[in-house]
């Protein structure tokens, strides 16, 4: 049995032990799901301790670079005169796929806990939940396009149904807001994967393939292919290769989410359940990221360079926008929500830089953002169940109220702005470094841009400190008075044991980033190398 | 009279050899005769041996399908003088009609309103058994003359199908819709026959002489002939324009039958054009208007009309009948290409598209038998009292739209891929605007699909006294399609390879 697939399926082989359970033992699931996800944990921490780092195990375009595969024929069907296509059940992890993946497991682990607020239909809750966690599982793994879209799409139906039945006041709004975005994108990403597996053959088969890695290599590409290099065809006028691009930088951009298709984001954010912000924020937001970089430049290099500049403006665009609209809300999920956005940006900044420190911190960005803001919503969901209430300026001074809590929120919210020691700085300091030297070593983006990627951050400080000073110093002052004040107790010992591992994570993420930089970095390079060869 | 003598031993044995390519038609004229003398003997309790003679008639002629098989491995044969073509592609076509029947014939009596009907339901599968035999005709027929009889044997049957039982005014009003339109549309395709053969002097598509005359008329009287032709045709394929009828029809007609005529006439029809429209497209010597432009708009408008007339209506089956318009139209795209890929690709994805329509349509027996709901309103909240009925109609729908991990995924990927490999190489326009309408309109068929889920699951009930029942019958066919379509999304491996 390969560990990989294993990670993949365990939390289906605990649904099912969940669906046969009968409903008297609905106080058990969530412990079921918490095992499920532990041993997910468990996998993939030693699947981090032993992965392999070195020149040779770069990954991207190298198919034996890849740790931990596992290759089986799924489909093939015989095409006549058009040769064979052939899809394969092909899982693989290189330096990228491996921090993520760790990152997810963990933070499904939080999420876990932060289903005891769940009291209604239990068991299709936990079925849902655990079909999301594989379906993300997947995503990370797939190194086939099919398999990835499977799972990419496979996604969307849980997230659907755990936001629309168990969210909250506009459940339904934010449910089918967020399912017709996505399914938007990803239908015409379908389209452009059609195009590319009738593009490419394996050249160790002769079939047409749907293999990542692969469509990677130029020289796979047969000659008059739609999205062959050499052939220069068009599609209602614009070149190929750069539809081909647009369309799955769009699908990506919706899931990232880069402004202007950022709109479900904080409807879906609000609406959703604790535990369903916190994997969207924490994972399904990489998963636009990490499609960006393993699919859309990898596929597409050549026009991921000749359009680097507008991809770094529309992460600027993002940092920005999402910061000035975090200053400006009045419920603290969505100024949560609105920082997201921004946090985000900085990845898109990183990867158009297309330098080895750029990525390398977007991929830190990533990794420290999953902590993060499943720590920030985390904390939100603590507030929200004792009083279900988040207004900003609803409550005052909570700091003499529930000093744990306070200190939890402080360090999140200072981590988050980038603090120095603390893993975001890191990650943002490692891409505005590569932004600043995009400029010089391939002059891709301005050096404008990194300016304003410094300015998102002082804007970030802004609304961070800004919220810190409203809602827990000063005079105590609540919205609900006395009641508020009986409910608002400190946290209890599930709580505490929830947000110290994230905070200690956030921490020595800042102090030791090469637990992230030492595992990425090969694949990094190999990146870049790959972007520069092209 | 002697000068025609030895013609007639030469016929007549072109007839004998054709007879042992036409065994499964022959069984179903034997079944037919079986069921209506089992109906005329025994008389109004005869129905439920009626459904056991039907069905077990159905699963001989699907044997007998399944030997013919054996007979294409050399190549399609024409048979009974250039009437009929029995191809490796119609085999299948026949071989689905006939698995879907059988679950239609299965279904008939689970739906309560159907059921209660006083004179008893052994008229209808004498009925069904008719038209499942025109649509054998209609897979096969390449003749013009055997294309129109095969048009009304299958409009005939449909026509007592719709109006079988009419329980209010809308229903009678929609059965003699469908006759009107039915007969109007009849009529103007046997114009359009008449007119092809004053202008070719043949009835037969794929004579020589055939295509050469056509190209020696005028191209608009030629073009027009073969439009009335095509309206014939898309009647039953309800593409836009000559849809109107569908939504009346199927809202109007008991559900098992709307099932009936929403998956397996089409799916005849489809394979219909997939033989008619060779001569015109293939060969190269049609002069008249491009009939692919003809189609690939009907198409765009098609998949728009009917996924955007979807989004507004509150009635299930009125719903499922114009999604079935929209589903048309996605299928009409890989018509278009008309090569085998193509074929397989429209068989699979009828196949499930059939599958999936039949199961939502079964669903909506179900809720309407247990909680006495049609509107999508009424649906509030019943998912969480009858789970499995709403995750299988989940699936289902899923399933409809197209996404991952369905069948109905698949058939997308499938038919995208046969009309991409043809825009690879002939870098035609309206096959990029086909895909990007196919594309575009399945994000409007989630909006609308979902809103069964959603009412399912997300709405909360209003507090009602009403007094649910059980059901089992439609809910074990809706679990095992459900299964299939999940297991055809996972491995379509185990119907594609064979297509």
């Amino acid at each position: 049995m390969n560990i990989l697939t294993l990670l993949i399926f365990i939390p289906v082989l605990f649904g099912i032990i969940i669906m046969l359970l009968p409903s008297s033992l609905r106080n058990s699931f969530k412990y079921i799901t918490l095992l499920a996800t532990l041993i997910q944990l468990g996998i993939s921490i030693w699947m981090y301790l032993n992965f392999k780092t070195g020149a040779n195990f770069g990954g991207i375009n190298h198919e034996d670079q890849f740790q931990f595969v596992q290759k089986l024929p799924w489909i093939s069907l015989n095409l006549g005169s058009f040769g064979k296509m052939q899809i394969d059940y092909f899982v693989g992890i290189d330096g990228i796929s491996i921090t993520l993946l760790v990152m997810t497991s963990l933070v499904m682990v939080i999420a876990t806990l932060a289903t005891w607020e769940i009291k209604s239909n239990l068991k299709g809750f936990f079925l849902l939940f655990l079909l999301l966690d594989m379906a993300v599982v997947g995503v990370f793994c797939a190194l086939d396009f099919f398999l990835f879209y499977m799972f990419y799409e496979l996604m969307l139906l849980p997230l659907y149904f755990l936001i629309g039945m168990w969210g909250g006041a506009r459940r339904e709004y934010a449910a089918i807001k967020f399912f017709l975005y996505t399914l938007f994108g990803s239908v015409f990403m379908l389209l452009v994967m059609v195009g590319l597996y009738l593009s490419v053959t394996d050249p160790a088969t002769g079939n047409h393939t749907f293999n990542i890695v692969q469509m990677m290599n130029p020289a796979n590409y047969s000659g008059n292919s739609v999205f062959s290099i050499a052939a220069h065809q068009t599609i209602l006028g614009m070149p190929a290769r750069t539809v081909g691009f647009v369309v799955l930088f769009i699908a990506f951009a919706i899931k990232v989410p880069v402004v202007p298709l950022h709109t479900w984001l904080p409807d879906a954010h609000v609406e959703a359940p604790t535990p369903v912000s916190i994997i969207l924020a924490g994972i399904l937001l990489k998963i636009g990221g990490y499609g960006i970089i393993r699919i859309c430049i990898g596929i597409f290099p050549d026009v991921a360079t000749n359009h680097a500049f507008w991809i770094g403006l529309l992460g600027v665009i993002s940092i920005l926008y999402g910061a000035f609209n975090a200053l400006a809300q009045k419920d603290l999920k969505r100024m949560i929500a609105y920082s997201s956005v921004s946090h985000m940006g900085f990845v898109l900044l990183g990867i158009a830089s297309q330098t080895a420190e750029g990525v390398s911190g977007a991929v830190m960005q990533m990794v420290s953002h999953g902590f993060l803001s499943t720590m920030l919503f985390f904390l939100v969901g603590v507030l929200y169940n004792r009083v279900h209430d988040r207004g900003i300026n609803h409550f005052r001074g909570l700091g003499n109220l529930m000093p744990k809590y306070t200190a939890f929120v402080m360090i999140a919210f200072f981590a988050s702005l980038g603090l120095p020691g603390f893993s975001a700085f890191v990650a943002e300091a490692f891409t505005l470094a590569g932004t600043f030297k995009s400029h010089n070593v391939n002059g891709l983006l301005p050096y404008w841009m990194a300016i304003c990627g410094t300015l998102g951050i002082l804007l970030g400080a802004a609304y961070f400190l800004w919220t810190l000073q409203r809602m827990f110093f000063g005079q105590e002052s609540l919205k609900g008075g006395d009641v508020w004040k009986t409910a608002l107790v400190d946290l209890n010992l599930r709580e505490k044991l929830t947000l110290a591992p994230l905070a200690i994570i956030a921490l020595v993420l800042g102090i030791m980033p090469s637990l992230v930089f030492d595992k990425v970095n090969d694949s990094v390079l190999a990146l870049i190398q790959f972007l520069q060869a092209k | 009279m002697h000068d025609l003598l030895p013609h007639i031993s030469v016929q007549l044995n072109n007839v004998f050899d054709s007879i042992r390519f036409f065994m499964p038609e022959i069984y179903l004229g034997a079944l037919f005769l079986i069921v209506l003398i089992t109906d005329l003997i025994f008389g109004k309790t005869s129905t439920t041996l009626c459904r056991i003679v039907a069905c077990a008639g159905i699963v001989v002629v699907m044997f007998k399908d399944l030997q013919q098989v054996a007979l294409i491995l050399d190549g399609p044969h024409l048979i009974f003088t250039n009437m009929l073509l029995l191809s490796r592609g119609g085999v299948f076509f026949k071989l689905i009609i006939d698995l879907l029947a059988f679950i239609l014939l299965l279904y008939f009596t689970w739906d309560d309103k159907l059921s209660s009907h006083q004179k008893g339901l052994a008229d209808l599968y004498t009925i069904t058994i008719a038209s499942i035999f025109g649509l054998h005709l209609m897979v096969m027929a390449v003749n013009l003359l055997s294309i129109y009889l095969a048009i009304e044997i299958v409009s005939i049957a449909s026509y007592l199908m719709v109006a079988y039982r009419t329980e209010n005014a809308f229903s009678t009003e929609a059965g003699l819709k469908y006759v009107l339109f039915g007969a109007a549309s009849s009529a103007i395709m046997l114009y359009g026959i008449s007119l092809l053969y004053g202008f070719s002097g043949s009835l037969d598509l794929f004579s020589a002489g055939f295509i050469d005359q056509l190209s020696k008329v005028n191209t608009i009287s030629s073009s027009f002939a073969v439009i009335l032709v095509l309206v014939g045709i898309g009647f039953k394929l309800s593409f836009v324009p000559i849809h109107f009828w569908v939504p009346d029809v199927y809202q109007g007609a008991p559900t098992p039958v709307t099932a009936y005529l929403s998956t397996v006439p089409k799916i005849g029809a489809f394979a219909l054009l997939f033989n008619f429209l060779p001569p015109f497209l293939l060969l190269g010597k049609w002069t008249g208007f491009d009939l692919s432009i003809i189609l690939a708009v009907a198409s765009i408008v098609t998949m728009i009309a009917g996924n955007f007339a979807a989004v507004i209506q509150s009635n299930v089956k009125r719903m499922l009948a114009y999604s079935s318009i929209g589903h048309t139209g996605f299928a009409l795209m890989s018509v278009l290409i008309l090569n085998q890929q193509g074929l397989s690709a429209l068989t699979y994805y009828l196949f499930v598209y059939a599958l999936a329509n039949i199961g939502a349509l079964v669903l909506a027996t179900y809720f309407s038998n247990v909680a006495g709901v049609d509107n999508m309103d009424g649906y509030k909240g019943l998912g969480l009292k009858y789970p499995v009925a709403g995750v299988c109609f989940t699936i289902i729908l899923v399933s409809l739209t197209g996404l991952p991990v369905s069948a109905g995924f698949t058939g997308k990927l499938f038919v995208f891929s046969a009309v991409y490999n043809i825009y690879q190489q002939s870098h035609n326009i309206w096959l990029v605007l086909l895909m990007g309408t196919g594309a575009l309109t399945t994000v409007v068929s989630l909006f609308y699909y979902i809103k069964i889920p959603l009412n399912l699951f997300l709405k909360r009930a209003d507090i009602s006294e009403i007094t649910y029942k059980k059901d089992y019958n439609p809910l074990i066919l809706a679990v095992v399609i459900s299964f299939v379509l999940v297991l055809l999304g996972i491995f379509p491996n185990f119907v594609i390879k064979y297509l």
